[in-house]
């Protein structure tokens, strides 16, 4: 089942429910996941960050983007997005398939 | 007012809120442009920030800046003179989850400008430590705290709502150590002119 669109716009809603999950991405992982275009993605993250719903900084060549933390209702919001996750499997089950945790370098993938 | 390639951040801040409040637009002053103000000029922005509380058109606020010179890009004021840049990011007025901010009326040349406290725009630099991690706003945050008198207990009670009381506890530190070096005992800041 899709999630409907209560921020405004399917990507909106898609992109905060995927970062609810994930703590923090970046453009081009949310649209491989999310599977939108990375132009929608950024523009969608462009307006999110403008309702101060999330919050982008530069990380070396990447901008991470994260659901705000200084954003005033922030808990709730986290609370919603996450009833809101529980209807999207396939996202769920396409971030379950990522590897999000540290490697040691030179260790073979 | 003409804004120069010389006009200082107050003078500017000045202009863009006797503007704002000419055309009956009510605005906050907040961020780091308010946060420079407080910290006495150890700390630069160029970048105005203001929460609007009343509701005008964005015409109505095009017009209001544009009678001293700034026109808009995008969502960003911009001055042919100067280089600092005016921004309205959307509301509500708030630092971390509290919402319950009462601005003041901040004496800034012949004029007043709402803003927030230096109690809370100390709280609204912390936030950033905390929740960034930006040690940059730490920084910022003990200036403020340095040259105003601010709410300590109040600022301990919302860290410790926003989950950081240890990060707290290092702002507390980076206090009294900045206090020692500049050798002023505690309770002795200067308090900024202001009045609600």
């Amino acid at each position: 089942m899709e999630v409907s669109s209560p921020f405004g716009s399917q990507t909106r809603t898609r992109v905060l429910v995927a970062l609810s999950l994930l703590d923090q991405s970046y453009a081009r992982e949310l649209a491989r996941l999310l599977r939108v275009p990375n132009s929608v993605i950024q523009k969608a993250v462009l307006s999110l960050e403008r309702d101060g719903l999330v919050s982008a900084r530069s990380v070396g060549r990447t901008r991470a983007v994260t659901v705000n933390p200084r954003y005033f209702a922030r808990r709730e919001l986290l609370v919603y997005l996450g009833r809101l996750a529980e209807t999207e499997e396939r996202l769920r089950s396409a971030i379950a398939g990522l590897r999000r945790r540290p490697r040691r370098s030179g260790k073979r993938l | 007012m003409t804004l120069t390639a010389r006009s200082s951040l107050e003078v500017v801040v000045e202009a863009v809120g006797a503007a704002l409040e000419r055309a009956g637009i009510r605005a906050v002053l907040v961020g780091g442009a308010c946060a420079a103000i407080y910290a006495g000029g150890a700390y630069m922005s160029e970048d105005l920030d203001l929460i609007i509380q009343s509701a005008p058109s964005q015409r109505q606020l095009d017009d209001a800046m544009a009678e001293i010179g700034f026109t808009r890009r995008a969502s960003q004021y911009f001055h042919d003179k100067t280089d600092f840049f005016v921004e309205f990011p959307r509301g509500p007025l708030a630092i971390g989850r509290d919402v319950r901010i009462e601005p003041i009326r901040l004496k800034i040349g012949r004029g007043r400008v709402l803003a927030i406290s230096p109690t809370d725009s100390c709280r609204d630099r912390l936030a950033a430590f905390y929740h960034w991690g930006d040690r940059q706003s730490l920084d910022v945050a003990v200036k403020i705290a340095l040259s105003n008198r601010v709410l300590m207990t109040r600022i301990r009670t919302w860290s410790a709502g926003e989950d950081a009381l240890q990060k707290f506890e290092e702002f507390e530190k980076e206090l009294e150590r900045a206090r020692r070096r500049k050798g002023r005992p505690r309770g002795s800041n200067a308090r900024i002119r202001r009045k609600r």
